[in-house]
């Protein structure tokens, strides 16, 4: 984790006078794996198209390795881009769509074929070179775009969605591929999905975007376990998230009932967001629990039970291990630790997703 | 029960082949017909496929046919697909009404479309011809080539553009590499589907030519009058198997997705270029082979359908070095419009005495210079007469061809003598009998048979004709126009009203037929030359005008449409007794005594008497 690699300054877009991006600032380093993440509409694409050079910001600047690129056409940019879609040139076999870049730059016969090559042997589809794109399945269609990509050897590769058309083993599957790649080209990934999970296992940063903003910038942990508004809280996992009152530093009342946390600096009877991880919930005996409720349903999930909980007005949601059948009182404890106290939003785009 | 639907699926099957095809080998059969008849199978011959490579008019509009088609599907092509890439980068309100306005036209009338564009190239002073014909044509091929190459462009499509890019690809390689080559199938079908529809029109075509351009479904329709020659069967036969050839060898083409082998490019590509650059270079040939060097101007001809030896044409360019650009209607009802709209300037048509007097009276035409006109002594002095009924002092009328209207019976099937109209309304003939489907036709011959003029314009008459013609419709096998020739070939009926000229090919093909023109009278027409007020080469209509009366030309005009001449010096030119001695083509001055021109009765007449018609067909 080095240098800025790009540097995104200012950068505002809007499509009909609808603004999709707004004073949008980011730098990226070299060798990182960034994902932008956020719901549909966030910005997220098109910011990618803004650096791949598909669409031009109505104001702010794209420095490349401090150069500017804003106005930079695509096909002199040093990044190459994996769609969403299958973009797959179907006139062509699939050696001859890696081949594109290669003799459009007028590379050698030789050098192209070894490329060629290496590129398939690098998605793991040696052999498909005479195939036609019609005859791929989607999975392997995908690893062809890639390797399309690569091939060219790019200083970034921006992925659009690559994976949100597979199903969910073959996704898998490809987000391990995907991190195996990078390690060994050793290049820059900025990666956009709105599929946190995805975000979560791959990125070496994660910036959260909804309503063309930044809401948070951070690695996968910081994401996760300390978001900074309801909006990422919600975004990022399940969690229980509630209106309340911060009474003093590390003690915050939820519910009605006062909560021990370690956070400090909110003030004194000040409104705040809490969100709680249902794996943070704990399931104790009525009398052990700092509020009691009764559980309403319970669903066998593998690993654990995720069982939902009525207790002062409020269904929590819970993971645990342990099973408490349905209808029985029980009492929930949380340790401070495990409270995430988050000042209220400021701008409309940080309200949840609950609330929009 | 399975056995049951199996069979009636395959019954279905057979019957839809049956009608599909059924019509295509009656074609086929027809053309290698040693008879000109549709009704007589004359044994097998391969002549009208030598004649056809000989014939200049169908081989010329067939050369127009594939020139105007491959032109205008190659033009609306490259704008269709322009158009298209545009359509789809429009905003959705833009597209929207883009995709109406290229709807509409598809779903307009033809006739519509083909009026408009008429008027319009009337309006902007453009002459009808070559040029207004491809314009029409690449107009309405457009909206076809959009549609099928808009699916291509749509959605996930359009993103291999920018993976082009995205490539390194500068935007117009990114078009000509990847954009060009995924839109090619929807290109190379909506091509295709332009080249089609383009070979097909007729009517778009009819009302945007001009004069000299004729393509085949033009062609045909001018041939329609005189029936369809047996060259056009041949033609129909030779587009038809090349057609076929070309699909069976395409068919033969490598699944999409697939590397084709060498044996199936050939076959599937090589092959059926060659064969089409052939076709088109056999028509480029034939129509270069085919043109005289021409210096001295034009002259604009407008005559109808094979009423003329082509040789004739051939033989007045030649002498007289005067392009001759020569234009056929079907009747003088489709002339008359597209004179009287202005929108040609015709130099010298051929219309008949009572549209020539209908002209006159509007003061359409010019009179003729008589004096310049070296052999129109050669036209004998009753024609003269008889013509002053209509241009009274022989200023503008100069006769050309003439026949009567009379009676063809069949000599197996009547055995009285036949001499009077009155055996049209006899029992015993029930159902034998053939009336000419035309309102002047067929109420002019029962006013003579009632003893009246046929330009009768009292109700009084009239109505008694119309009750007479009711009175006869049980009797009647069919009013018809053209097929009279062919049924009464066919033996199908007794009895059959025609004109003189029919009844001439019909005796030539059946024997047992015999021609009269009853002794009330008949009607007696003459088709002659005339100028147009807005004719641009008047002393060259007059030397095609004089042209016509020299005998030996007249002669060679005669042997070719076997309607009688008013050409005194053609009979002792000719050698065939059957055509010499033909009581039907040189009819005794008692035969004629009786008959009448027919004349242009003037709006409110012709209205009156289209409603006796109507009545009399909805009875």
């Amino acid at each position: 984790m080095s240098d800025k690699l790009i540097s995104i300054k200012n950068i505002s877009k809007s499509f009909d006078e609808i603004p999709v991006l707004e004073k949008l600032n980011l730098y990226i380093r070299e060798n990182e794996f960034l994902t932008l993440l956020g719901p549909s509409g966030c910005g997220k694409t098109t910011l990618l198209r803004i650096l791949g050079g598909f669409e031009e910001p109505d104001t702010g600047r794209i420095l490349f390795e401090g150069k500017d690129i804003t106005a930079l056409a695509p096909n002199k940019r040093p990044l190459n881009t994996v769609f969403q879609k299958d973009t797959l040139f179907y006139h062509m076999s699939v050696a001859d769509n890696i081949a594109f870049g290669l003799k459009i730059k007028g590379k050698s016969k030789t050098y192209i074929q070894d490329r060629v090559h290496y590129a398939l042997h690098l998605v793991g589809l040696d052999g498909f070179g005479e195939r036609f794109p019609d005859s791929l399945s989607g999975g392997q269609a995908q690893r062809i775009q890639i390797a399309r990509a690569i091939v060219n050897e790019p200083k970034v590769l921006l992925l659009d969605e690559p994976l949100s058309a597979l199903d969910l083993k073959l996704r898998q599957d490809m987000q391990y591929e995907l991190i195996r790649l990078k390690e060994e080209l050793g290049i820059t990934f900025i990666y956009v999905t709105h599929d946190q999970e995805e975000a979560l296992t791959m990125s070496d940063t994660i910036v959260v975007m909804n309503g063309g903003r930044i809401q948070q910038i951070g690695t996968p942990e910081d994401i996760y376990n300390e978001p900074q508004n309801a909006f990422v809280a919600d975004f990022i996992g399940d969690g229980n998230i509630f209106d309340a009152i911060m009474i003093k530093d590390k003690l915050v009342r939820l519910l009605g009932a006062e909560f021990e946390c370690v956070d400090t600096g909110f003030g004194e009877m000040n409104p705040v967001d809490v969100i709680i991880r249902p794996e943070d919930v704990e399931i104790v005996s009525p009398e052990q629990g700092t509020i009691t409720g009764v559980v309403t349903s319970v669903i066998f999930k593998g690993v654990h039970y995720e069982m939902d909980i009525l207790a002062h007005n409020y269904h929590w949601t819970a993971h645990s291990t342990k099973m408490a059948p349905e209808g029985e009182t029980v009492g929930i404890r949380i340790d401070p630790f495990n409270i995430q106290v988050m000042n209220k939003p400021i701008r409309e785009d940080q309200e949840t997703l609950v609330n929009e | 029960m399975k056995r049951t639907v199996k069979t009636i699926k395959g019954l279905y099957t057979a019957l839809l082949i049956l009608f599909m095809y059924a019509p295509i080998i009656a074609m086929i059969v027809l053309s290698f017909n040693a008879s000109k008849s549709r009704a007589v199978w004359g044994g097998f011959t391969l002549h009208w496929y030598h004649s056809l490579f000989h014939d200049g008019p169908i081989l010329s509009s067939f050369y127009n046919t594939i020139i105007i088609a491959l032109i205008a599907a190659v033009i609306s092509t490259v704008i269709g697909t322009f158009a298209a890439i545009g359509i789809t980068r429009m905003r959705t309100f833009m597209r929207t009404s883009s995709m109406v306005v290229t709807n509409i036209p598809m779903l307009n009338a033809d006739i519509v479309t083909g009026i408009a564009l008429m008027l319009l190239f009337i309006a902007c002073r453009m002459t009808l011809g070559f040029t207004t014909v491809l314009i029409a044509h690449i107009s309405f091929c457009i909206p076809y080539v959009i549609l099928s190459v808009l699916p291509k462009l749509s959605q996930a499509r359009r993103t291999t553009y920018e993976a082009a890019l995205d490539l390194g690809a500068s935007p117009l390689q990114a078009f000509t590499r990847v954009t060009l080559p995924d839109l090619l199938p929807g290109i190379v079908s909506g091509f295709m589907l332009a080249f089609t529809m383009s070979l097909d029109d007729f009517i778009i075509t009819h009302f945007t030519k001009g004069p000299g351009v004729d393509t085949l479904s033009t062609r045909i329709y001018s041939e329609v009058r005189k029936g369809i020659r047996p060259e056009m069967y041949a033609l129909s036969t030779l587009l038809f198997a090349l057609v076929l050839l070309l699909l069976v060898l395409i068919n033969n083409a490598p699944a999409p997705g697939r590397r084709a082998t060498r044996r199936q490019l050939v076959l599937s590509r090589v092959i059926p270029a060659f064969l089409i650059f052939s076709v088109l270079g056999f028509t480029l040939y034939h129509a270069h082979a085919g043109s005289v060097n021409t210096g001295n101007g034009q002259v604009v001809v407008y005559n109808y359908g094979e009423y003329m030896d082509p040789e004739v044409i051939e033989m007045f360019q030649k002498e007289t070095g005067i392009e001759v650009i020569y234009e056929e209607y079907e009747t003088n009802e489709v002339m008359y419009p597209k004179v009287a709209s202005g929108a040609i300037s015709y130099d010298v048509l051929c219309p008949s005495e009572y549209m020539c007097q209908r002209m006159l009276e509007e003061d359409f035409l010019r009179p003729i210079d008589m004096d310049s006109l070296k052999n129109k002594d050669n036209i004998g002095d009753e024609f003269w007469e008889i013509c002053r009924s209509v241009d009274p002092d022989n200023r503008y009328f100069v006769p050309y061809s003439w026949g009567t209207i009379g009676i063809l019976y069949n000599k197996k099937m009547v055995d009285e003598p036949v001499d009077s109209w009155s055996i049209l309304w006899k029992e015993k003939y029930k159902g034998n009998i053939l009336m000419q489907n035309s309102v002047r036709d067929a109420l002019g011959i029962t006013l003579k048979y009632l003893g009246y003029s046929l330009n009768s314009t009292d109700l009084d008459e009239l109505t008694e004709a119309r009750d007479m013609l009711v009175r006869q419709k049980p009797l009647v096998q069919a009013y018809v126009v053209d097929q009279v020739r062919d049924k009464m070939i066919g033996n199908e009926a007794a009895l059959g009203v025609i004109y003189s000229g029919e009844a001439r090919i019909s005796q030539a093909s059946n024997p047992d037929l015999e021609y009269v023109i009853p002794k009330e009278g008949s009607n007696i027409w003459v088709d002659g030359w005339v100028i147009p007020k807005n004719a641009r080469n008047v002393e060259n209509a007059q030397k095609w005008i004089d042209f016509m009366c020299r005998p030996e030309i007249a002669k060679m005009n005669f042997e070719f449409m076997t309607y009688s001449t008013p050409n005194t010096k053609v009979r002792d030119l000719l050698t065939d007794p059957a055509l010499k001695d033909s009581d039907i083509l040189f009819p005794s001055e008692e035969d004629l005594k009786d008959c009448e021109l027919l004349h242009y009765l003037g709006k409110d007449t012709t209205d009156l008497y289209n409603k006796l018609w109507r009545d009399i067909k909805s009875k």
